[in-house]
């Protein structure tokens, strides 16, 4: 009988996905989150869950991406996030909010479904005292967190939801090697999907080696963080040259399974429109980018 | 309930049923059995998600607490939201009166330090929009933010007041950020 569920579990679920992705697919909007107290962030996230679900296109699961600013370890023991206003907030205050949105995209549902991330980035976590170790720990908490939430979606009853992680992890803002372990935490933790939402900023644009980025990365080591254990690549095309160099990372991957983007993150106010981004990274990887586009300034 | 499934037979699943359905995590169903095994049961569970709650009840939202952020510097410290690959980022100002939120962040462009460039940042948290502006000054090497209001009494004025950038020539300009322009300081 629990086979007999699933499966038809399964089937329905798939019905509701948008066809597969030849064309473009409308953006949804992505925030950067500026907040002031861990009561504000709870208002904001609401309205944000809330937003999304009124404007939401189609009838197929799609990422709502809230960016809490850089993982910090915030004392010896408690993990979190510094915002872009300056402002610290503990994964608890992280979790109270992604619950709040979870609770504004149940009211103000209208169609499809969303999986509501919790995003960070790597930004600069290492000048800010963490080590490798803590890194790990905030991959870690992140995705126990990302559990957390659908540990309430499920007990809301909010059968149109899910939950995971993402983090923007940028080669100029830290280390290769701290920020794998952002990536192997949420691994090791098991729950949640990790979406890289960063770049492969000074990575080669064309060739087959494994050739240098920013601040001593490597283009392997590109293709780690967004493709490694769970982590998912959702890399910003803004630019051409950015579509390139993330089909150069794509094809260099040697790791476990075939390599491909869950879409693209995109922005206003660059070289690309979102539609452009997700067609030029297509173009060059026919058939190995999903449909979606996570869009900031949409 | 799929976490009950082996690993590689949760990956079979998959691919076979989004084949036959014609669409959704279409890519991982192309790839077929070269899902990783990492994230086959995450993936699976994307699929299982349905279109409808179960629970049709309201909840009550939160009490809106609107709290505005008084016009500040971006210090260097302080995580920047543009990627370096549009903004190589000297500083930054930002400030918000709980209901719109504006950010100015100054610099030069990601692959060209000697053309300097604003991005600006605004939410309508009420209307739940942002937008992501960017402004190119030229060739006037990196850009830095020298001069803005600051503080709380400010935090409505200024969404729609100057902000004093310098060149790294010393040149002084001027971005209204009533009109969203930049002229000459």
């Amino acid at each position: 009988m629990k086979a007999v569920a699933f499966f038809a579990a399964l089937v329905a679920g798939l019905a509701s996905f948008p066809t597969a992705a030849f064309a473009a697919p409308s953006p949804v909007t992505a925030w950067y989150v500026y907040g002031s107290s861990a009561a504000e962030l709870a208002t904001y996230a609401y309205a944000r869950g809330c937003d999304f679900a009124r404007s939401q296109p189609g009838n197929g699961l799609r990422l709502l991406l809230l960016d809490f600013g850089a993982a910090r370890k915030l004392s010896s023991s408690t993990w979190g996030a510094i915002d872009f206003s300056n402002t610290t907030f503990s994964n608890s205050d992280i979790l109270a909010a992604l619950k709040r949105a979870a609770d504004g995209y149940h009211n103000c549902h209208v169609r499809g479904s969303v999986d509501i991330l919790y995003g960070n980035s790597n930004y600069h976590m290492s000048n800010s005292g963490m080590s490798n170790t803590d890194a790990w720990y905030a991959g870690y908490h992140q995705s126990d967190r990302s559990r957390d939430l659908f540990d309430y979606q499920a007990s809301k009853g909010y059968d149109s939801q899910t939950s995971d992680a993402a983090s923007d992890m940028e080669p100029s803002w830290d280390g290769a090697l701290i920020t794998k372990q952002l990536v192997n935490g949420d691994t090791g933790q098991g729950w949640a999907l990790y979406y890289d939402f960063g770049s492969a900023d000074g990575c080669p644009q064309s060739g087959s080696s494994d050739g240098p980025c920013n601040n001593g990365w490597h283009a392997s080591d590109v293709g780690y963080v967004s493709f490694h254990g769970l982590a998912m690549s959702l890399p910003e095309i803004y630019y051409s040259a950015l579509a390139n160099q993330w089909t150069v990372v794509r094809k260099l991957w040697k790791g476990d399974g075939d390599y491909f983007f869950a879409g693209v993150t995109a922005s206003t106010g660059v070289g690309l429109t979102p539609a452009a981004a997700w067609n030029t990274l297509s173009s060059l990887n026919s058939g190995l980018v999903d449909s979606e586009i996570a869009c900031f300034g949409c | 309930m799929l976490r009950l499934l082996s690993v590689k037979r949760a990956v079979s699943v998959l691919a076979g049923l989004a084949v036959a359905a014609g669409g959704g995590l279409a890519v991982a169903a192309v790839v077929g059995g070269g899902v990783p095994a990492d994230k086959a049961a995450a993936l699976a569970r994307r699929v299982s998600v349905a279109t409808t709650d179960s629970d049709t009840e309201q909840v009550a939202p939160p009490e809106r607490a609107p709290q505005p952020i008084p016009a500040r510097m971006v210090s260097p410290g302080v995580p920047v939201p543009i990627a370096p690959s549009v903004l190589q980022v000297r500083n930054g100002w930002l400030v918000s009166d709980g209901s719109t939120l504006v950010a100015v962040y100054a610099g030069a462009v990601g692959d060209d330090p000697s053309t300097g460039r604003l991005v600006i940042v605004r939410q309508d948290l009420v209307a739940g929009t942002q937008t992501v502006r960017t402004l190119d000054a030229g060739p006037t090497g990196a850009l830095a933010i020298t001069a803005a209001p600051l503080g709380s009494s400010v935090e409505t004025s200024a969404q729609t007041g100057s902000i004093l950038i310098r060149t790294s020539t010393g040149r002084a300009l001027r971005l209204d950020l009533g009109t969203g322009t930049l002229g000459s300081g």
